[in-house]
């Protein structure tokens, strides 16, 4: 997928895209809530908004899925100009929306049956796909069962469920793991992941950004309704020089040891604070074993080695000056 | 149009389980009529037919006269006490009130009738003899008239032409005629309402604005609790929706309305007349009520503020429409009120229990969709806060 390549936007070839959207913004009174936004999605891709709270995530994805209208810009869905006048175009798209978005007083079949229907499926296909995506989201034992007695993740997996049904070539999570317990969570990642792989194109926000490294190929960091950038996990932290930390503790001779590791190309800087020396390094994982031969070979005996790499934390915190979350 | 009735049908199935609608449509306005039947039922007693004296005087040995005597007092479900007394006496009872009415039935009454002739009869019917009055009235007229037929028919002469239970049926139907007598008075019409008629019509438009809200309104819920986003997300168009929930709230209200006439009407005996213009009223009425719910459904922000209002909008109609007591006004104020489709509904009720048909309720029916109509016109112009997101 995108994940080799350095350069994303309108280098990409725009003709296989599942998404385009293009200089996309909506302003509620004096507040733009999203401003000029464009990122696009291929096939099997899955691209995450990654983004603290009132960043413009859900009213982007509102705009994505013709649910409100568009102040500027255009959303291109599998080819077609989406709008909420447009019924068309959605029909490509299954939306899981931030809020659980299931009828309490009907039982999980009867959820999945109405919105089939409503998706214009009917018959025997859509009673063998309504089972399927039971025994997927894995309430296939309490399909009976009134949606209104679930438990919060079950209840996220109907939710989810109902936007796979109809088969969509995008797929749109509105921060689907909200609330849910440490299990759920994962067995909601997973079925993210295996929908991927199976050539479903997903469109997923979140504020975790341990979920958007986990699962997304590339991501846009969304803050105050702009992207402020965009790109895979490692050019994302590239963007942002963002370089490793190698911590050696340990006695010796320290100060042949820093010399010696000072040659290594590798190495941009090393400091000592003490009892251990800190290395500003370039490729950790692949760097340290040669760190730790030199500094063993210089003299020094090692107590102990720590890599710290910089995540998406770091990176939003650089470029917005502020945490992700709060 | 599948979408839209898949979307209805849903939404009956889940109001229907989740039993609010039948107990607030239903069960409480039926159990009101219940009690403020009781509590008005106190002084409704005083406005039925009470005991019935009457002050006769008869010549001795007629037989055909001493026939309407005991035709008189064998009259079902009326009390009616006879004294024989003397033409002055008779008089003077019914003067003072002694007696209900006085009834003269001259020398010769029998033979007259068999011979064809006829013969005067003489009622008299004193101040505050009332509406026993005027049924004593009626009834006397009607036994006498009988008489005057059946023997002359027959030409049984000096015996009585008419069976005894026929008599009982003659005078039953005069009886139950007693109230054509008051609407040819040319009474206002919603005074044709019993009370007990005036009460379940009173209590069903009411209800009618709150059971309408079962449909329009949970478009406001459906926002808030989040289940709004998905639906605008299916491949149809956002007017779907919002027909689909006007159509639950019209059936909703059609059939709420219809059970409550119904069975209201059987609880308390109340017959609201022709059919098919019942059925046109109950149309327009719940096409106007839901029309209103349409308007708070876009200015209302959340659910909640869509409740109150509709609290507030349902019972200020209701009672300016007179669904506890009635509620006169003349002049602007007057014809204000007027326009209230809950105070038109239960005056097209008036006409078709009075015997009107559909011709008859064209001014009410006008006024109810005319309601509709322009609350239609407002739901698109005031500003949509709640039915989108
Ligand atoms: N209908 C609306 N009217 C007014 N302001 C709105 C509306 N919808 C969103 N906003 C504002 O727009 C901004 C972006 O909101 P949005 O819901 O898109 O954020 P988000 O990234 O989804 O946040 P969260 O993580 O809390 O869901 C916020 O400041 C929000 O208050
Ligand atoms: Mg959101």
């Amino acid at each position: 997928m995108a994940g080799d390549e350095d350069q994303v936007g309108d280098t990409r070839g725009a003709v296989d895209d599942v998404l385009v959207v293009d200089g996309l913004s909506r302003r509620f009174g004096e507040l733009r809530a999203v401003d000029e936004v464009s990122f696009r999605i291929a096939p099997g891709e899955t691209y995450g908004l990654l983004g603290p709270n009132g960043a413009g995530k859900t009213t982007t994805i509102s705009m994505v899925a013709g649910l409100i209208r568009a102040d500027a810009g255009t959303v291109r869905v599998a080819g077609q100009r989406m709008s909420p006048s447009h019924p068309q175009p959605k029909r490509h798209i299954g939306l899981v929306p931030q809020d659980l978005a299931i009828y309490p007083e009907l039982s999980a079949r009867e959820n999945l049956v109405f919105f089939g229907r409503l998706q214009g499926m009917g018959g025997a296909d859509l009673k063998g796909r309504v089972q399927e995506v039971l025994e997927l989201i894995g309430l296939a034992d309490r399909a009976k069962d009134k949606s209104k007695n679930f438990s919060g993740g079950m209840k996220r997996r109907l939710n989810i469920g109902i936007g796979l049904l109809h088969e969509p070539h995008l797929l749109i999570l509105d921060e689907p793991t909200v609330g849910v317990d440490p299990q759920s969570r994962n067995s909601i990642l997973e079925s993210v992941e295996r929908l991927s792989t199976a050539g479903m194109a997903v469109l997923y926000t979140t504020h975790y950004m341990e979920e958007a490294e986990r699962l997304c190929d590339r991501i846009g960091i969304i803050d105050t309704g702009r992207i402020q950038a965009e790109g895979t996990r490692d050019e994302l932290i590239r963007l942002t020089g963002g370089v490793d930390q190698i911590r050696l503790a340990g006695t010796g001779d320290l100060t042949h040891a820093i010399e010696s590791l000072r040659e290594l190309p590798a190495v941009e800087q090393v400091d000592h604070d003490g009892l251990a020396l800190r290395l500003t390094v370039h490729g950790a994982p692949t760097a340290v074993a040669e760190i730790v031969t030199r500094a063993t070979g210089a003299g020094m005996s090692l107590a102990d080695v720590e890599i710290t790499r910089p995540d998406l934390e770091s990176v939003f915190l650089q470029l917005t000056g502020k945490a992700l979350r709060d | 149009m599948g979408r839209i009735w898949t979307m209805t049908a849903a939404d009956l199935k889940q109001r229907i389980r989740d039993r609010s609608v039948i107990i607030f449509a239903i069960v409480v306005p039926l159990a009101l009529m219940g009690i403020l039947n009781l509590i008005i039922g106190g002084a409704e007693e005083g406005t039925e037919l009470g005991d019935m004296t009457v002050a006769a005087s008869v010549p001795q040995g007629d037989a055909s006269a001493d026939g309407v005597l005991s035709a008189l007092e064998g009259i079902e479900g009326l009390s009616i006490t006879v004294n024989q007394v003397d033409e002055d006496r008779a008089r003077a009872d019914a003067r003072d009130g002694t007696a209900t009415v006085g009834l003269l039935i001259p020398e010769g009454f029998g033979a007259g009738l068999s011979s064809g002739e006829g013969c005067d009869v003489t009622v008299i019917e004193g101040d505050g003899a009332g509406l026993e009055g005027q049924v004593l009235t009626s009834v006397l007229t009607g036994i006498v008239d009988r008489f005057a037929a059946a023997t002359v028919a027959t030409q049984a002469a000096g015996a009585l032409g008419v069976p005894a239970a026929d008599l009982q049926d003659i005078a039953q139907d005069v009886t139950t005629a007693a109230p054509s007598i008051s609407l040819t008075d040319g009474q206002a019409s919603d005074e044709q309402l019993s009370d007990s008629g005036a009460l379940v019509a009173g209590q069903a438009g009411l209800f009618l604005l709150f059971t309408v809200g079962f449909g329009v309104l949970s478009l406001n819920a459906e926002r808030d609790q989040g289940t709004l986003p998905r639906l605008l997300s299916m491949p149809m168009r956002p007017s779907a929706v919002l027909i689909s929930k006007g159509l639950v709230s019209f059936l909703l209200g059609i059939v709420a309305t219809t059970i409550l006439l119904v069975a209201g009407g059987l609880m308390f005996d109340v017959n609201f007349g022709s059919l098919p213009a019942v059925a046109l009223l109950v149309l327009s009425v719940v096409t106007a009520a839901t029309s209103l719910m349409f308007v708070i459904a876009r200015v209302a922000k959340t659910a909640e503020q869509a409740n109150i209002a509709q609290s507030i909008i349902a019972v200020t109609l209701g009672v300016a429409g007179g669904a506890f007591f009635p509620l006169a006004a003349s002049g602007l104020l007057g014809r204000l009120l007027d326009l209230n489709p809950v105070a038109a509904f239960i005056r097209g009720l008036g006409i078709t229990s009075g015997g009107g048909g559909v011709a008859d309720i064209a001014g009410p029916v006008l006024i109810m969709f005319g309601f509709a109509v322009v609350v239609g016109v407002i739901s698109r112009l005031v500003p949509d806060r709640g039915t989108s997101l």
